[in-house]
């Protein structure tokens, strides 16, 4: 027998699943998120490049990895994220995750992107090169591929809902890229260096330069959140453009 | 501080990536809403059927 508690939480989720009800709480819910998710990251930020001491190998652009490795997890992360909501949204043709998984895309592309763009400035000073076909660095170009074939894909066909089981397949078979990125330092000689920071187990990273990291890393989850419930929510908005819940928020609106 | 343009260079492609990732989905909301409110207003000016205004 279920307690009353999670009666009201099963409730919960599954009304959140009407596209009103979902609005409601990403209009609601995103502000907040962005907050929060700024306040950290200007933590992290300022940790990153004002307090932790200067690599004394690297100097300062060490301090880009606060911003790279944050986003380079971010980017995988939200492959994945993306791809489950997919697999729900085609077993279960429930809507609201196939727009979920749908607007991951452009925010994994946008981390993606910060990635590989960041990784290019600070390799120019230490490898001396923009760029090098090197295994990590092109599985992560791949990645940002198949991030931009689901958005293309998801642009490209009419109807939303066939549109988004189109790009959710195409997310689920991408989801082959993430252990090749993740291990590629190990599978083949690679110029990239190999794991830094454990969360198990002792990072090669001085304790004191972890902080900043730490912070970055739960800003840009948070930040995620508020990107990802915006985009979402402005889909949901689209897709239920003809329906009477739009109109009388737009007519409570006025 | 050693190699600052590269330094500055990165944050600001963070920057820049992320104002465009908060600013994108907040146009699409509002266009979106813009839309619905054009439509509400298109049906309540739109005229009714002849036979009903007899």
């Amino acid at each position: 027998m279920n307690s009353p508690v999670l009666d009201r939480l099963i409730r919960w989720f599954h009304q959140l699943g009407s596209p009103p009800t979902f609005d409601r709480f990403a209009a609601r819910w995103a502000p907040w998120a962005y907050v929060l998710g700024l306040l950290t990251m200007a933590v992290g930020l300022y940790g990153a490049l004002f307090q932790v001491p200067a690599d004394y190998q690297q100097g300062d652009s060490f301090r880009i990895l606060y911003i790279h490795v944050p986003s380079a997890w971010m980017s995988m992360a939200i492959f994945a994220l993306m791809a489950f909501y997919a697999a729900i949204g085609l077993v279960w043709r429930i809507k609201l995750c196939e727009i979920l998984a749908m607007s991951c895309a452009p925010i994994g592309a946008a981390f993606t992107l910060i990635t590989l763009a960041t990784g290019s400035i600070w390799g120019k000073p230490m490898w001396g090169t923009w760029w090098e076909w090197d295994p990590r660095l092109t599985t992560e170009l791949i990645l940002l591929f198949l991030y931009l074939g689901v958005m293309g894909l998801y642009a490209a066909i009419d109807d939303r809902r066939n549109a988004a089981r189109a790009a959710g397949f195409l997310a689920i078979v991408g989801v082959a890229l993430l252990p090749v990125i993740r291990w590629s330092v190990v599978w083949w000689n690679s110029l990239h260096q190999g794991q830094t920071i454990r969360m198990f187990g002792e990072s090669s990273m001085d304790a004191s330069m972890l902080a900043p990291l730490a912070w970055m890393v739960v800003g840009t989850h948070l930040w995620f959140v508020g990107s990802l419930l915006t985009r979402a929510r402005a889909d949901n908005l689209v897709r239920e453009s003809g329906k009477d819940w739009v109109a009388r928020l737009v007519e409570a609106r006025r | 501080m050693s190699y600052r343009e590269y330094v500055i260079a990165a944050y600001a492609v963070f920057v820049v990536v992320l104002l465009w990732d908060f600013a994108a989905p907040r146009l699409q909301v509002r266009a979106a809403l813009r839309a619905a409110r054009l439509r509400v207003s298109r049906i309540a000016t739109r005229e009714p059927p002849a036979e009903l205004r007899r």
